[in-house]
């Protein structure tokens, strides 16, 4: 009995294996397929050559060459729903529905600074974060020779950029409604153009009604440290509201405001079909750079690029 | 008086039972209520053997194969290298070791266990992902073999990593195994003649076989179920390769992976994820009870 059950198992994984590797062929046949349109890639890695030329000397086995190693966010995640949105990797097929075509191949990873680890990790790495997560260990490619900064999504010339909303269930009342205007005034858009554009047209003057009260935010980790110098803000001027912060994520804070345990829900991303019944407001808007290893010459690239590396059409730099 | 303690002391008993079988009712009925019409709704049979994972297209797809696979892809390498290891020092530590070793070996080893998965999953990060590009990227550009390169995130990388993490169940659980064989078949088959490696490789060893067998499985489950470490180095892609220097998804990965901004039916096939990984669970726990009984017959 103790036999059969163990070659039951041994079978089990061998015939489970031998499918995985079975799917796996076809997978090699489509490599070899990106490896034709690599010599495409090649072309137009030669018209860069200029701007490459000064990093290939030092940098050959470690810089530049080799494969690219796609980093992206997981299915669902206000970063990638934008990003995807905004370079045209989410296609329109034939009957008109939305297809995400983000290469198979990239690492998913869960959080913004998992995607600055691994890109400041790995010489052939590209990835995407929010504008306001960005340091120094990885660096932000110029996108048709803009650079990703506050002042160029003000005016436009750099145009990868998404919304950050908060969200109530119905109209706001007391502290919770105090605390939105306070955010949508004059001083609470200051606070939010320090690291990000501020989303009201013409913001007045704040007054507040120094309402007493306890109200709970919850929601989106990227909206989080924005809501943060926001509360402090708020605080210092209403001494008699309190503001609990949790952080969570977009789906979950807004799923809390629904349900009634938090006030006020943050969310990186549009509100989806099944949440139109909460009030939404944007209140910042986030740019979105695309980023490469330190180590990486490339400094500026084309939309059209980006996508097919993040499409899977470019595999070598 | 002391009938009315007594009663007391038993009613309590019974409700500390009551409680943890509570706990896992409750959470086999919260999977199965909501995991089970998300797959009636996606189809048994797409969402079981589809192989394409795509659930924010606005026709989405809800194929978990791959994560299947890569479970047993990734769960199946770290039997491959920890088990050898697991059961050698095993061996070692109950019939080989010197007294002067074997307590730090033993505080070593249950350190190995305490150690949070996250932590692991840091050291895979920062020491294991760098280690298995910089090799593979060495050995590409050495032959000429395009398959090879990898970035790092791979499912050897994950396998490695789990190897070590399941060496404590299996040592533990192995040497105890091994100690429980009466000295009278070691005694014996030295009376025999043999010496002492091949008594306690040919008659030792087989005569604790179902108790190892037992830690084996225990390590099967321990690798099935980790989570945290292999997210954070798997590379988790959600399609299926036979290239162990590739990344993989596996079942667990990809409920923490999306949970956060899932909604509507992505969120139930989540949660029907978890129930496939829990009849996982509960075959290899079904083995475990069925060997255990077996070797106590």
């Amino acid at each position: 009995m103790k036999k059969f059950i163990v070659s039951l198992l041994i079978a089990a994984m061998a015939a489970t294996a031998l499918v995985g590797c079975g799917s796996g062929d076809n997978n090699n046949a489509g490599t070899n397929d990106n490896t034709n349109e690599e010599s495409n890639a090649n072309t137009e890695d030669e018209a860069n050559a200029g701007t490459e030329d000064e990093g290939t000397d030092e940098s050959t086995g470690n810089g530049v060459s080799g494969l690219i190693s796609v980093v992206s966010r997981e299915d669902g995640s206000g970063t990638r729903g934008a990003f995807t949105e905004l370079f045209g990797i989410l296609e329109e097929d034939a009957d008109g529905n939305e297809v995400d075509m983000t290469t198979q191949e990239a690492t998913i990873v869960t959080s913004t600074e998992v995607v600055l680890t691994n890109v400041a990790g790995d010489p052939n790495a590209i990835g995407y974060v929010s504008l306001g997560a960005l340091n120094d260990t990885v660096k932000a490619v110029k996108i048709n020779g803009v650079e990703a900064t506050v002042e160029n999504i003000q005016n436009g010339s750099y145009e990868i950029s998404r919304p950050f909303n908060i969200a109530t269930n119905g109209e706001p009342t007391g502290v919770a409604a105090d605390f939105i205007n306070f955010i949508m005034s004059e001083e609470g858009q200051a606070v939010v153009s320090e690291d990000y554009i501020q989303a009201a047209e013409d913001p007045q003057p704040f007054e507040s009604t120094m309402e007493a009260g306890k109200i709970t935010v919850g929601g989106s980790s990227s909206v989080s440290p924005l809501m943060q110098k926001l509360i402090e803000a708020y605080q210092a001027i209403n001494t008699n509201a309190e503001i609990d912060l949790q952080t969570s994520d977009s789906s979950t804070g807004l799923q809390e405001v629904m349900d009634g345990t938090s006030d006020i829900g943050m969310a990186s991303r549009e509100l989806k079909d099944s949440e139109s019944s909460l009030t939404a407001t944007v209140i910042a808007i986030d740019g979105i750079a695309v980023i490469v290893n330190n180590e990486n010459t490339v400094d500026d690239m084309t939309p059209e690029e980006v996508k097919a590396i993040f499409t899977g059409e470019t595999t070598t730099w | 008086m002391k009938k009315f303690k007594e009663n007391i002391a038993h009613v309590l008993f019974f409700v500390a039972a009551i409680v943890s079988i509570c706990a896992v009712l409750l959470i086999c009925v919260f999977l199965f209520m909501s995991g089970v019409p998300a797959m009636q709704e996606i189809g048994f049979l797409n969402f079981l053997g589809g192989t394409k994972w795509a659930p924010t297209n606005t026709v989405p797809s809800f194929g978990i194969f791959p994560m299947i696979i890569g479970s047993i892809y990734i769960t199946a390498g770290a039997i491959i290298l920890g088990v050898p290891i697991g059961i050698f020092t095993a061996v070692f530590m109950a019939r080989f070791c010197p007294k002067k070793i074997y307590k730090p070996l033993k505080a070593a080893v249950d350190l190995l266990a305490g150690i949070p998965s996250v932590v692991y999953g840091f050291f895979g990060l920062m020491v294991l992902v760098p280690f298995i590009r910089q090799t593979t990227t060495a050995i590409g550009n050495a032959t000429g073999w395009e398959w090879i390169y990898s970035n790092g995130s791979s499912i050897l990388t994950a396998s490695m990593l789990l190897a070590i993490m399941i060496l404590p169940t299996i040592i533990g659980v192995s040497e105890s195994a091994i100690r429980a064989v009466p000295d009278s078949y070691y005694e014996g088959a030295l009376a025999l003649g043999a010496t002492h490696e091949r008594s306690v490789f040919f008659t030792v060893l087989p005569a604790a076989k179902s108790g190892i067998t037992a830690g084996v499985i225990l390590g099967v489950g321990r690798a099935i179920g980790e989570t945290m470490a292999v997210i954070m180095i798997a590379g988790n892609q959600p399609r299926l390769t036979g290239n162990i220097f590739k990344g993989i998804r596996t079942l667990t990965a990809n409920i923490v992976v999306e949970m956060g901004y899932a909604e509507g039916l992505h969120r139930e096939a989540l949660i029907a994820t978890g129930v496939v990984l829990f009849v996982f669970i509960l075959i290899i726990n079904l083995l475990f009870s069925l060997l255990k009984r077996r070797s106590e017959a």
